[in-house]
């Protein structure tokens, strides 16, 4: 499965407590739509680096790499690019 | 009229017009600044006809126009109603309904604002802000950036200290809105105390991400304002490290937190990656915070003092704090009353209570509450003869310094969020597959508690976790959403029928 696919539906299973693809965009802020807490982004932080493998930096913790899919999957394929440097 | 929020904001104003009152992202208002946006803001509700008292709610989160919206409602003689921005349109709809507003100030990109337009039965006139994400205001709204241009007149009322200011909403359960009336008197009485007892001054630069329609926060804004210094916003703790990074760079001089914040920070974060050598004090309320994450906090910034304070937004905030030089040896107290207020230790048939005994605190003083918005039930219910009943339970020791030992209610303690597990309750109730469920708070490293549910399902079904935290999602605020949900054949109860929650918060 690619990791976009994995990721949005780690989010809808785990947030939004559905498998109805419809709910979330890929560009939908996960903050701003009231998605994810501050407990919430820890968790997905932990399932992040457990799935595909990264460590996720304390200032790499931030909306621009954490606040949507897309974000989400670019930032995890730049952090296994990097790690397969 | 004496002392008031927009009074101590205009001699803010006076003192330092070119001084920053607001730093949010990439954006910093001076107190002159801001004032300049109360007066057209003032003089807008001005010509759209408020009269003394109207409710004006608001949809926003922590932002300058916040801050100049609520400030500029005073300054026309309304209410500010602040909603909490976490709850969904039918929350928000129950509370604007109960208030009677005319208005709302909403964020534009507020994801629930147009299903709460859409239940709002009463007309109601929309000012937005910023840009909307949730599709197209109504044709009728009236954008916050267009409003200097319409305004009229630029006179700043004057409504006597007993009027309505404000109205906070501590409880979301639909069929009880529970609206907490606070009047100009309240408000600056409670900045007042704070003011004697904090160190705060205009050179501070606060660190704030509590949300200003809680009390708290509110309490943070209004003394910052009052006291001329620079507040800081960042709406949220899902980044911690930013907020670090901004009190760094900033050169914070004072941070507001709840125990959940702390533990955040603590547990989460490498408080010591960051210069926060300018950090002077911390302050912590919404609830006890355990002496083990207080002293590791002491120990992580030892030069930061801090101060522990209770309240409860029936007191305005503030009711009793404990000064930074007593926290060692008073740990776990609660301080004692803050100037202005007295505070009494009582027992059941309202006897005040000697030292060392558990009893119910009491306070008065200027800063408590009006009542309960249309709710005079409940607010001689509270309110007995010019004291409030907290609810709280506590001793005092010789000294006098509480030690509270916790609450006659049930409610839940959920980051910096309170929760009736009512309300959780009758949302799942909903579900036709449920025979009976109770709500319960079970205790939470960072949190300090997160909610579970125990449900009974009707004969022969089971219980899906999924469904019903999906469901919770759609009725409710997402800090409301059942952690846990767990089976149970029947829930244990007392002889009159009650749950005993405190078998299930195990």
């Amino acid at each position: 499965m690619a990791a976009e696919q994995k990721i949005r539906d780690y989010i809808l299973q785990n947030f939004l407590f559905s498998q109805d693809q419809s709910l979330l965009n890929s560009t939908d802020s996960l903050l701003a739509k009231g998605i994810i807490d501050s407990t919430g982004v820890m968790e997905m932080i932990t399932f992040l680096q457990e799935e595909f493998g990264i460590t996720v930096e304390d200032s790499e913790m931030v909306p621009e790499n954490l606040d949507s899919v897309n974000r989400i999957s670019a930032f995890v394929a730049r952090k296994q690019a990097a790690a397969g440097a | 009229m004496s002392e008031s929020l927009v009074g101590f904001l205009r001699q803010s104003v006076t003192r330092c017009a070119e001084a920053a009152a607001l730093v949010h992202g990439d954006r910093q208002i001076s107190y002159g600044e801001l004032w300049t946006h109360v007066e057209a803001f003032a003089g807008f509700l001005e010509s759209e006809g408020i009269q003394p008292g109207d409710r004006v709610a608001m949809l926003m989160e922590n932002s300058p126009e916040y801050v100049a919206a609520y400030y500029s409602i005073l300054a026309a003689g309304g209410a500010a109603v602040a909603l909490n921005t976490a709850v969904r349109a039918q929350d928000l709809s129950a509370w604007v309904t109960h208030c009677g507003a005319r208005w709302l100030i909403a964020d534009a990109g507020h994801p629930e604002l147009p299903a709460l337009l859409n239940q709002s039965p009463a007309p109601l006139r929309v000012i937005t802000v910023g840009a909307g994400l949730a599709g197209e205001p109504r044709a009728d709204a009236v954008r916050w950036d267009d409003v200097p241009s319409q305004s009229g007149s630029r006179r700043i009322a004057s409504p006597a200290d007993s009027a309505l200011a404000t109205i906070i909403y501590t409880s979301g359960t639909t069929g009880h809105p529970k609206g907490v009336m606070l009047s100009h008197r309240n408000l600056a009485a409670n900045v007042r105390s704070i003011l004697d007892y904090l160190p705060i001054d205009a050179t501070d630069r606060a660190m704030n991400v509590l949300p200003f329609y809680y009390s708290y926060g509110n309490s943070v804004l209004h003394t910052h304002l009052a006291a001329g210094a620079t507040l800081l916003l960042e709406n949220s703790m899902v980044f911690p490290h930013r907020v670090l990074q901004i009190m760094a760079d900033q050169r914070a001089t004072s941070f507001a937190g709840v125990p959940s914040t702390y533990a955040l920070l603590l547990n989460r974060t490498r408080l010591g990656d960051y210069d926060l050598g300018a950090l002077r004090y911390l302050t912590q309320a919404g609830g006890p915070m355990a002496p083990a994450l207080m002293r590791r906090l002491r120990e992580a910034l030892p030069n930061a003092r801090l101060f522990v304070m209770y309240g409860q937004t029936e007191a305005t905030a503030r009711l009793a704090y404990l000064p930074a030089e007593r926290l060692e040896e008073k740990m776990g107290s609660a301080g004692t009353a803050i100037p202005g207020v007295t505070i009494e230790i009582r027992g059941e048939t309202g006897e005040i209570l000697p030292p060392d005994q558990v009893g119910e605190i009491c306070a008065t003083g200027d800063n408590l509450m009006l009542g309960y918005w249309h709710d005079p039930e409940a607010t001689v219910r509270v309110l007995i003869d010019g004291w409030l009943h907290t609810g709280d339970m506590a001793y005092r020791d010789a000294e006098g310094f509480l030690y509270i030992q916790g609450r006659r209610s049930d409610m839940i303690k959920t980051g910096a969020h309170r929760v009736n597990p009512r309300e959780i309750e009758e949302a799942i109730i909903e579900l036709d597959w449920v025979a009976d469920v109770a709500v319960v708070g079970v205790d939470d490293d960072i949190l300090g508690q997160v909610i579970k549910a125990v449900i009974v399902p009707r004969p022969g079904l089971a219980v899906d976790p999924m469904r019903v935290k999906a469901h919770c999602r759609e009725r409710l605020a997402t800090y409301k959403i059942p952690k846990f949900v767990e089976h149970a054949n029947e829930l244990p109860r007392t002889a009159s029928g009650k749950v005993k929650r405190y078998l299930l918060a195990g």
